[in-house]
């Protein structure tokens, strides 16, 4: 049976006038896009080619009620790799605009700030690639300020989850305490290890998971069995100090963060944000007199297709020839 | 109603928390009607022994100021906690170590010979040292041993409950004894005379989280605008990770917070959530450049954990275990006067 799909010979004139959406017709459907979309390891059914296509063609309503324009993270690794310059993610953050205006929402999950904790400090406003949360009066007290999440422009990359000096801000599925049941699970952490003279060193691994591309590279990394305990993120800037701090004060031997190169982030500056965290706590430890080599970021190209086995091999590496941290108290 | 037996010790301390018990001003008088002082080192003439020679549970609340730095003060911990009912770990140094805390990164060693030998406005050419039982014609003269490390009360006894601040604000001590003479008091383990949520909810300034920082700047490097947030002019502000009680004081002086509240309910490692909101704003696309903006702030430890080193996760990292003395402070005969 043939449907027929109503198409709107206005749409893409709609689209392309609205600022962002200007190139849309000037995709030539070569697919390079969808072949290096970081999206479409989680999402396979994620095409932006598709989308732009059906734009283009006047699928006004497939367009807006689909799922897909919500799940383009702006990572822009299409971007530079488009022959025709298209800059597709702001396409769908245009498109995403019109179905906004429309009456369309976005799927979420969506971060859920507790206002009676909350205090306001803008800290995951300042960490927020989307300027998706920010500080605005408060509903019940107007004298104070709450942050506030804009559902139109947030990601769910979790950022601010980490940042919230507060504590105040959850998210489905990178809970703190979602993060900290993953760590122990098992038992895990009570086993020894080399600190707690164990037979041989363990080592936490946060891992972003859009670093990690093939399902290749996550399978070479479970021949570590239990050394390691991998533990995924949406973004290495999700990652929190005090989390690895409170690893570390359990007796593991070391904590590695692994997240995505420079221009590689699949949330702009996430990886920036996580890698901050690291290195100012590396600094932190060193002159606390433990060794800052416990804790590491571990850079992953997208092109490089073993790096997960190869940082965690380095790792336990590095860890096994590390003697245990002595306090210097001599003068 | 019989009064209240009330005790008043300072451990390691400045003397600031005892200040800020003669700021209660006028309540003085209200609270000598309520309450008898049996022990205040520092204002009244009871002697040690006198306090030692009390009964059990003899003082009915007990606020112990000042880290454990010396085994003295570890004594009167003790005497303290088995005397009183109700022991209060009052101000920053008691609650998780404070200022005294920070000589933990170099260890008791370093401390004693930088204070008195090494420091830039100490002349000592002969590096005499303090000597732990110098015998005087009259006698000996006992000085305290140094301990490795300087702790909060709480990591020496058990503590009823916390009133933090460095020193506490006089209108919250005042809020919190009222408490404790009312006898309406929270679950032990609660902490005091603070309020709800962070100093930056008591903070007018205006935040608009749409900044990036590329350098951070110390107080005597600028003078920041009194109008906007000072973490978003770069200056590092504790605000964010601290405990709100104060009134943001310090920011009404145009100075960041320095985190003498502690960390905010629930938050376990306050240096740990400051450094988060801390580089949520950090300029940089590469390792070099967040590198650059890092370097820029001294001090990380001294920064981050002012106030809280000895009650945080990061301090059980970096430390030596166990009670045991510092050895280095015994005296050198030689060097005696």
């Amino acid at each position: 049976m043939a449907v027929q799909t109503k198409l709107d010979a206005h749409f893409a004139q709609e689209v392309m006038a609205r600022p962002g959406g200007e190139h849309l017709l000037t995709c030539m459907a070569c697919g390079t896009c969808a072949s290096i979309c970081l999206v479409r390891r989680f999402h396979p059914a994620f095409n932006p080619r598709r989308v732009l296509h059906q734009a283009a063609l006047g699928m006004r309503e497939a367009v807006l009620s689909s799922e897909e324009i919500w799940l383009c993270s702006a990572c822009d690794a299409c971007y530079p790799r488009c022959p025709q310059e298209i800059h597709i993610s702001e396409v769908m953050g245009t498109l995403r605009d019109i179905a906004i205006g429309k009456g369309y929402e976005a799927p979420g999950p969506f971060p859920e700030v507790d206002r009676d904790v909350c205090s306001g400090c803008a800290a995951c406003a300042r960490v927020c690639p989307y300027e998706a949360i920010g500080p605005a009066p408060d509903e019940d007290d107007p004298s104070r300020q709450t942050a506030h999440v804009d559902k139109t422009r947030c990601l769910h990359c979790g950022l601010c989850v980490a940042t919230c000096p507060s504590g105040a801000i959850t998210l489905e599925e990178v809970n703190e305490q979602e993060v900290l049941t993953r760590v122990s699970a098992g038992g895990w952490l009570d086993q020894p290890g080399r600190l707690a003279g164990g037979p041989e060193p363990r080592c936490l691994a946060f891992v972003c998971q859009w670093s990690v591309r093939s399902d290749a590279a996550w399978a070479r990394a479970e021949r570590f069995g239990d050394q390691v305990r991998l533990v995924r993120l949406p973004c290495s800037g999700r990652v929190d100090p005090a989390v690895i701090l409170w690893a570390l004060g359990k007796g593991v031997d070391g904590v590695l963060v692994i997240g995505c190169d420079d221009d590689e982030c699949h949330y702009q500056r996430g990886t920036f944000a996580g890698r901050s965290k690291v290195y100012l706590l590396q600094e932190m430890l060193a002159t606390m007199g433990y060794q800052p080599e416990r804790v590491r970021f571990s850079r992953q190209s997208i092109y490089e297709r073993f790096g997960l086995e190869r940082s965690i091999e380095d790792m336990l590496q590095t860890l096994g020839q590390l003697p245990a941290p002595v306090a210097e108290q001599a003068i | 109603m019989q009064k209240l037996r009330l005790a008043v010790h300072w451990a390691s301390s400045c003397g600031g928390c005892d200040i800020a018990l003669v700021e209660l001003g006028e309540h003085l008088v209200e609270l000598a009607q309520v309450a008898d002082i049996v022990f205040w080192p520092c204002a009244t003439d009871h002697k040690y022994a006198e306090v030692e020679a009390m009964e059990d549970d003899s003082i009915d609340l007990t606020l112990f100021n000042g880290a454990i730095r010396t085994d003295h003060d570890r004594h009167m911990a003790h005497v303290l906690r088995n005397k009183s009912k109700i022991l209060v770990a009052f101000g920053s140094c008691a609650t998780e170590g404070c200022i005294p805390s920070l000589s933990n990164i170099r260890g008791a060693a370093y401390a004693l010979q930088r204070a008195t030998a090494d420091e830039l406005s100490t002349v000592n050419p002969k590096g005499i040292m303090p000597c732990r039982d110098y015998q005087a014609p009259e006698g000996s003269l006992p000085l305290p041993a140094l301990e490795t490390q300087v702790r909060a009360l709480e990591e020496v006894v058990p503590v009823d409950y916390a009133i933090p601040g460095c020193p506490p604000h006089h209108d919250q001590v005042w809020k919190a004894i009222s408490q404790i003479v009312s006898g309406d008091l929270p679950m032990r383990g609660s902490t005091l005379g603070v309020d709800p949520r962070t100093v930056c909810d008591q903070c007018p300034r205006k935040r608009t989280g749409k900044i990036r920082i590329s350098r951070f700047l110390r107080v005597h490097e600028g003078e920041p605008d009194p109008d906007i947030c000072l973490l978003e002019q770069g200056y590092i502000c504790a605000g964010p990770a601290t405990r709100a009680g104060c009134g943001a004081l310090c920011i009404g002086a145009n100075m960041p917070c320095r985190g003498c509240y502690g960390p905010p309910e629930g938050v376990l490692d306050q240096g740990a959530a400051l450094l988060s909101a801390v580089v949520a704003g950090l300029e940089g696309k590469s390792d070099a450049e967040i590198r650059a903006v890092l370097d820029t702030i001294a001090d990380p430890v001294g920064t981050f954990y002012r106030f809280s080193l000895a009650g945080s996760i990061l301090h059980t990292l970096g430390s030596e275990d166990g009670d045991t003395l510092a050895q280095s402070c015994s005296m050198r005969p030689e060097e005696q006067p």
